[in-house]
């Protein structure tokens, strides 16, 4: 196994042993907490909220994807090359508005929990998928763009044989930054009572327990770089071939 | 079977190409030449419809182009890009195989196909068929291009600049490998150039553009002899347009009768060209050569005759 396999086996056996057994983290807790506070968070189990913080990104990254990459595919074509100005704005008003917005917009109009939180994420995933769509797709060679067509292969089959294949590095490189910046905003959702990781640290903040807050932040902090060097792996191998 | 008439296209009101009319045999290869932006590939990307004419008629097969669906028109034609544009995620015989596949021939006809041509080209299939396009040389890379272009056994072959980008010796190489696979299979080609030696080497006839039109289109050895005045005379080049012609011509067409005799020291085969033949004669200060095939002299060939191929005038 390569350095980069070894580094992603060791932090992902780590992350694991940390979810199934919290205890093991207790010695370092300690340093944090003031003396006499309970170090472990105990009112949910933590399995149940890393459960439900990776079906949220999970949930939302896919969305994101299907819609990114949609939207990408759809203005660089011919005909959809109109919507560019307006995909992008959409695009950027996710990103730029403040997820924390997003969720005050939406519990009002969805309820408290998974969902607000859920659209927000989506929101906020958006732009790197379709930003990339857009370049990977701008970036096959204008040669091979031209082989294909005089070749005679249809316009479906020039986007899903040749045009998408070679854009999905650079696609991927997008669900990636997308993915991870989630995976750190989904804490936010636990303020509109997501269940998720947020929750062990804004129980943390509120109560003063600097423990719990350091728990959550190294579990969630855990997950984001085993998602960002796994993605990184598949983007590699998908660029070789 | 190719005709083309009243061809003209502009882009934003500037115009590219303008009142060709031209038809190439079947069997025949015409080349296109002129200075670069004169207008060879608009030309030729107009003929598989990858743009649309202005105005003009093309014809191929006896078809009119305009009937044929843009996509079935092109897997009839072989393209080879100016550029080459290999698929950099496909391996070389899924390249070759383009074509074919989507003209849903089986697994094994495509196999076959593709081990065909990686041997006509001079690819070993065991070792070349599952390499990426990265892993080949430039001129490997174009052999591909060429042979994913021929694939599916097209009625014709447009060729844009096809050994172009290619030190002299390896695009000497693959022009002796297309004129021998040229005799071998018989190829029915438009070939894109601004190299006017290639054109001469290449071709059964030339068309030489200047500013989106042809000024003149004629066998090669006619247009040495005859070129139009101003923009032909310079672009086909004078100075050397004897030593140009002795190069159209090859040995067996000019040879005498020889008694039978082992090979003397200095010989030309019946396949060289008279070019070669002069320059051996010049540099021996002789009169005539012998004519060898398989170590035997078959005949023999004459200075005297060689000069007056090459003369002024000459038939
Ligand atoms: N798609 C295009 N849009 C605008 N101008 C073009 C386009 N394609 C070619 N041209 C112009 O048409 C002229 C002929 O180009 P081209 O046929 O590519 O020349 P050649 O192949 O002989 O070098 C050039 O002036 C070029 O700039
Ligand atoms: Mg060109």
């Amino acid at each position: 196994m390569s350095r980069a396999g070894l580094a992603l086996a060791a932090l992902f056996a780590l992350f694991v042993a940390l979810v199934l057994r919290p205890e093991l983290m207790s010695p370092l807790l300690r340093l944090v907490a003031e003396p006499g506070q309970v170090l472990l968070y105990d009112r949910q189990p933590i399995r149940v909220l890393v459960g439900w913080h990776l079906a949220l990104v999970a949930a939302a990254g896919a969305v994101a994807c299907a819609v990114g990459v949609l939207l990408g595919v759809l203005v660089t074509r011919p005909a959809g090359a109109d919507f560019m100005t307006l995909a992008r704005m959409i695009s950027n008003l996710g990103q730029t508005f403040p997820p924390i917005a997003v969720l005050a917009i939406a519990v009002p109009l969805l309820g408290f929990g998974f969902e607000p939180t859920f659209l927000a994420l989506c929101a906020y995933g958006l732009l790197p998928v379709f930003e990339n769509t857009v370049a990977g797709l701008r970036g096959v060679p204008a040669t091979v763009r031209e082989a294909a067509r005089g070749m005679g292969l249809a316009g479906a089959q020039r986007l899903w044989r040749v045009e998408l294949p070679l854009a999905a590095p650079v696609i991927l490189t997008g669900l990636r930054l997308s993915t991870v910046i989630n995976i750190g905003t989904a804490t936010i959702g636990s303020t509109v009572g997501a269940v998720g990781l947020g929750e062990v640290i804004i129980a943390g903040l509120q109560s003063g327990n600097t423990a719990f807050v350091l728990q959550g932040a190294l579990l969630v902090a855990l997950m984001a770089i085993c998602a960002d060097l796994a993605l990184r792996r598949i983007e590699r191998a998908l660029t070789r071939a | 079977m190719i005709r083309v008439s009243g061809l003209r296209k502009s882009f934003e009101g500037v115009t590219a190409v303008e009142g060709l009319d031209f038809e190439v045999a079947h069997g025949e290869v015409l080349a296109l030449v002129g200075t670069s932006g004169c207008g060879k590939s608009t030309t030729l990307r107009m003929l598989n419809r990858l743009i649309e004419p202005d105005a003009g008629h093309i014809e191929i097969d006896g078809r009119d182009a305009r009937e044929v669906s843009p996509d079935a028109l092109r897997r009839g034609i072989g393209y080879v890009i100016q550029g080459v544009g290999l698929f950099p995620h496909w391996t070389v015989a899924q390249n070759i195989g383009t074509v074919p596949r989507l003209l849903r021939w089986d697994r094994a006809r495509v196999r076959a196909r593709v081990e065909e041509l990686l041997e006509l080209f001079g690819l070993e299939a065991s070792e070349y068929a599952d390499k990426y396009p990265s892993e080949l040389s430039g001129g490997q890379q174009q052999r591909v291009g060429v042979a994913r272009a021929m694939a599916a056994e097209p009625a014709m072959l447009l060729m844009d600049e096809p050994f172009g980008a290619l030190d002299p010796v390896t695009r000497g190489r693959l022009q002796d490998e297309f004129t021998a696979i040229r005799r071998r299979r018989g190829i029915t080609a438009i070939l894109v150039t601004h190299d006017m030696d290639e054109a001469f080497r290449l071709a059964d006839r030339i068309a030489v553009m200047d500013a989106g039109q042809i000024l003149q289109i004629d066998t090669p050895e006619r247009l040495l002899r005859g070129p139009r005045e101003g923009f032909v005379r310079q672009f086909v080049g004078l100075d050397d347009r004897a030593l140009r012609i002795l190069s159209l011509h090859r040995v067996r067409e000019l040879s005498r009768p020889a008694a039978d005799a082992p090979a003397p020291n200095q010989w030309v085969s019946p396949d060289d060209t008279l070019r070669e033949a002069a320059s051996r004669l010049i540099w021996e200060a002789g009169d005539s050569l012998a004519v060898v095939e398989e170590g035997r002299v078959t005949a023999e060939i004459r200075a005297e005759d060689i000069w007056r191929t090459g003369a002024r005038g000459a038939p």
